[in-house]
C-alpha cells in the first residue's frame, strides 16, 4: 500500500494500538509503517513518557521552513488549551509571545472566539520585552484591549509587572472598538473597563481554570 | 512556471514591502503547491476581499517591478477577470472576491485550514474542496488533472462540496451544481477517479429539480460549458 493511501486510511489521531487495529497488522508492522509515514511528512508525534504516544496523521503534508504558529504557542504556554481550527505557521521569523498576544486578540475579535481570549491571559506571564508588546499592540490596533486584559490577568494570576512606559503607550491606544468580543459586556471588572475604556467579556467564574 | 520555493520568495517579498497587514487567500495551483499536490504552477492566484486591498497590493507590486498585463489574453469573454501582473517568468493573478463565475464565499473563508504569515502578508490557503469547485469554474485544460490529483490524494468532504455548489448558485445565480455534476462525471468516466455514486446521484437529482423549476418559470440555462462551433 502506498504511503498516501495509508495516510488517508488513518487520517486523525492514533495510538500505536489503534493504528495497528485500523490497518489490521501486527504492532511491529504498524511501528514500521508509522515510521515511514513520519519520514514522508504525514505524521506529527506527541506525548511519550508517562503520557501515551500519539500519532497525528494527515494526508496533507506541510511544506516550507516555518516556525510555530499562534495556536502552538498558546498551547505551549497557557493553561487553557485550544483546538486548532487551522494550521497557523509563521515563515522566516519566530513568533514571540509579545506579538502573539495582540495577534491572537485580533483573531479572537474577528472570530468571536471567547476561549481564545481566555487562553491569551496565560501568555502575559511569559512576556519579557514590554516595549515590544506595546509596539505590536499598537500595530494590531489592540493597545487598550491588551492593557485591559493584562489588568484582568493581574487579578487572578501572579504576573510580572508591566513597566510604566508601556502602560502609558497602551493607555493612549486608538483602538477602533471598545469590545473584545462583540457584544459581550458582563461589566464585572468595572474599574478596569472604566480605566481602559474597553468591555471585558469575562465574569470572574470564567476564570476559575486559572485559579486551580 | 513557479515552484513552491519561488512562490514563498514572492510572498516574502510582498510581505516585507507592505506597510500594513493584508489578508489574502491563495487558490488554484498555488494552493495545491502547499499541499504538495503539484510541483509547479503557471501563475499565482490570489483573492482579496476588498478592492482597496487589491489596489494597495497592485501599487506595491508595481513598485517591485511587476508590470500589469491585459487579462483579455488569457480570459477571453469571461467576467470577473483578475488583474494580471508579470515580472520575468513570475505571473500573479489578483482577484477581488469574485472569481470568473464564482464568489469566494464566507463558507470558503471558514474552511481554510492552513494559514501562513509572511511579514505583513497573511496567506490563507483554500481548502481542497474549494480548490475543486474553483477548478470546476475555470475548467481549463489542466484543471481536470489537478482536480483528479486532489481527489486521489485526500479524503474529500463531498457534502461540503455539494453545499458550496448550492450556496454559489444562491450567490451568483448560475446553475453551479450542474457544472459540478458535469465536471465530476467527466472525472469519473474519463480519468477513472473514484467519486462516490451517492454524490453524483445527489447532484443529478438536485439539478433535475432546479431545471424543472427553471422550465416552469420559462427561463433556460446553458447546459454545456463548452462553446459549440455555432457559437464560435
Amino acid at each position: 500500500m502506498k504511503s498516501i493511501e495509508i495516510a488517508k486510511k488513518l487520517e486523525g489521531v492514533h495510538t500505536l494500538a489503534t493504528a495497528a487495529k485500523s490497518l489490521n497488522v501486527k504492532k511491529s508492522t504498524a511501528v514500521k509503517m508509522l515510521s515511514i509515514l513520519r519520514k514522508e511528512g504525514f505524521v506529527e508525534t506527541s506525548g511519550g513518557g508517562k503520557k501515551p504516544r500519539l500519532y497525528k496523521i494527515s494526508p496533507i503534508r506541510i511544506v516550507g521552513k516555518e516556525h510555530i504558529g499562534i495556536y502552538d504557542l498558546i498551547n505551549k504556554y497557557s493553561k487553557v488549551k485550544l483546538w486548532e481550527p487551522y494550521k497557523h505557521k509563521v515563515i522566516d521569523r519566530e513568533l514571540s509571545v509579545e506579538e502573539a498576544i495582540p495577534m491572537a486578540l485580533s483573531i479572537a475579535a474577528k472570530e468571536r472566539n471567547f476561549r481564545l481570549v481566555l487562553a491569551i491571559l496565560g501568555l502575559f506571564n511569559h512576556v519579557k520585552d514590554w516595549s515590544k508588546l506595546g509596539y505590536y499592540s499598537k500595530k494590531y490596533n489592540m493597545a487598550r484591549r491588551v492593557g485591559a486584559l493584562y489588568d484582568v490577568t493581574r487579578t487572578i494570576i501572579k504576573t510580572r509587572k508591566m513597566d510604566n512606559r508601556t502602560r502609558k503607550v497602551l493607555l493612549k491606544g486608538k483602538d477602533k472598538s471598545k469590545f473584545i468580543i462583540k457584544p459581550h459586556k458582563p461589566q464585572y471588572f468595572k474599574y478596569i473597563e472604566k480605566l481602559w475604556r474597553v468591555y471585558i467579556p469575562f465574569h470572574i467564574s470564567d476564570l476559575t481554570r486559572y485559579k486551580e | 512556471m513557479t515552484d513552491i520555493k519561488e512562490q514563498e520568495d514572492i510572498f516574502k517579498l510582498i510581505g516585507s514591502s507592505l506597510k500594513k497587514k493584508i489578508e489574502c487567500f491563495v487558490i488554484g495551483g498555488s494552493a495545491m503547491l502547499y499541499y504538495k499536490l503539484k510541483e509547479a504552477t503557471k501563475d499565482i492566484d490570489i483573492v482579496l476581499l476588498k478592492e482597496s486591498d487589491r489596489q494597495y497590493i497592485l501599487k506595491t507590486m508595481k513598485a517591485l517591478g511587476y508590470a500589469e498585463r491585459s487579462s483579455k489574453i488569457l480570459y477571453v469573454n469571461k467576467k470577473n477577470v483578475p488583474i494580471l501582473l508579470q515580472r520575468g517568468q513570475d505571473r500573479l493573478d489578483l482577484f477581488n472576491r469574485k472569481i470568473i463565475n464564482l464568489k469566494f464565499s464566507d463558507g470558503m473563508i471558514d474552511r481554510v485550514n492552513l494559514v501562513y504569515e509572511y511579514g505583513n502578508l497573511t496567506a490563507k490557503i483554500a481548502s481542497r474542496e474549494d480548490i475543486i469547485i474553483l477548478k470546476c469554474a475555470t475548467d481549463r485544460a489542466g484543471d481536470r488533472m489537478d482536480a483528479s490529483n486532489i481527489i486521489k490524494s485526500a479524503n474529500i468532504n463531498w457534502n461540503a462540496l455539494f453545499e458550496e455548489s448550492m450556496n454559489q448558485m444562491n450567490l451568483i445565480g448560475d446553475v453551479i451544481p450542474l457544472n459540478l455534476y458535469q465536471f465530476l462525471l467527466e472525472l469519473k468516466e474519463d480519468l477513472q477517479v473514484e467519486i462516490p455514486n451517492e454524490i453524483i446521484q445527489k447532484l443529478e437529482t438536485q439539478c433535475e429539480k432546479i431545471l424543472t423549476e427553471k422550465l416552469k418559470k420559462g427561463t433556460t440555462v446553458r447546459v454545456t460549458k463548452y462553446k459549440t462551433k455555432k457559437h464560435l
